[in-house]
């Protein structure tokens, strides 16, 4: 029986060693990963994965909303089939970037009801005058803000994948021994693979 | 700003960058293997990017 807590399938081909992947309680890591890219890796013990999905993720949004000037993220509560012009294809893809991006949905749904907005309006539906207010600065360079922050919405959605089920490619065992270790001789025949829940 | 004065074709060069070196972390998880497909990827993504470019202005010098 596999363990779930690691993903071990490819030790089990021939008994060469693989580092295991510690994925502890994979809901949970998959859940902080979303709300703050890495942290799901470093819950998991995965610091260099951690670090390198922060800085790469949290540089791409970073940038991309100093871009838009901050005026690039926002969600309004909106029939597309109605409104079509009007609906935010794109925070599909921020929706992703977890925390940073989360307030736009709240924003959205205060907004909503009536209520007044919170956090300063960090995330809330601007008006026409503020959402083109970037562009005499920036240009075209606006654009550029809306694709950073999706790619980097769209990264941490497979950061998140990584921290629930670990590498998507795991190194053979035949791969592992050319590249690390002499390959030792197969001493029994390799049991089935299981797939863990 | 500093950003601003950046023209736009640079931005491809971090956004290639970090989706190559994310995609690959999540393909593997060796240092080795993921700088290694990081690299190739990148290589790949930028040379198609160039070859593009290099059709689309040799098309737009024969107009």
């Amino acid at each position: 029986m596999a363990d779930v807590n690691s993903k071990t399938p490819d030790s089990a081909t021939n008994g060469t060693p693989v580092p295991t992947v510690p994925l502890k309680n994979r809901y949970l890591a998959a859940f902080l990963a979303y709300l703050v890219p890495g942290l799901g890796h470093a819950y998991q013990g995965r610091y260099g994965k951690a670090v390198l999905y922060a800085v790469c993720i949290g540089f791409l949004f970073t940038v991309g909303m100093i871009l838009g000037d901050g005026k690039i993220l926002y969600w309004r509560w909106v029939n597309p089939m109605v409104e079509a012009e009007r609906f935010c294809f794109w925070y599909f893809a921020q929706f992703f970037a977890g925390l940073a991006a989360l307030p736009a949905l709240i924003q959205a749904t205060l907004t909503h009801y009536g209520m007044p907005t919170i956090l300063w309006g960090y995330g809330a539906d601007p008006s026409v005058d503020m959402l083109n207010g970037p562009y005499p600065r920036f240009g075209k360079l606006v654009e550029i803000g809306y694709i950073y922050t999706e790619v980097a919405g769209l990264l941490n959605l497979l950061a998140i994948f990584d921290a629930f089920e670990g590498p998507a490619l795991r190194e053979t065992a035949h791969e592992q021994a050319s590249t690390d270790q002499p390959a030792p001789t197969p001493a029994e025949p390799a049991p089935a693979v299981e797939v863990s829940a | 700003m500093i950003l601003r004065d950046i023209h736009v074709y640079w931005y491809v060069i971090p956004l290639v960058i970090a989706v190559s070196l994310v995609y690959s972390a999540t393909r593997h998880e060796s240092w080795r293997r993921i700088f290694g497909h990081a690299f190739r990827l990148c290589g790949m993504i930028f040379g198609v990017l160039l070859l593009a470019t290099a059709f689309l202005l040799l098309v737009n010098s024969q107009i």
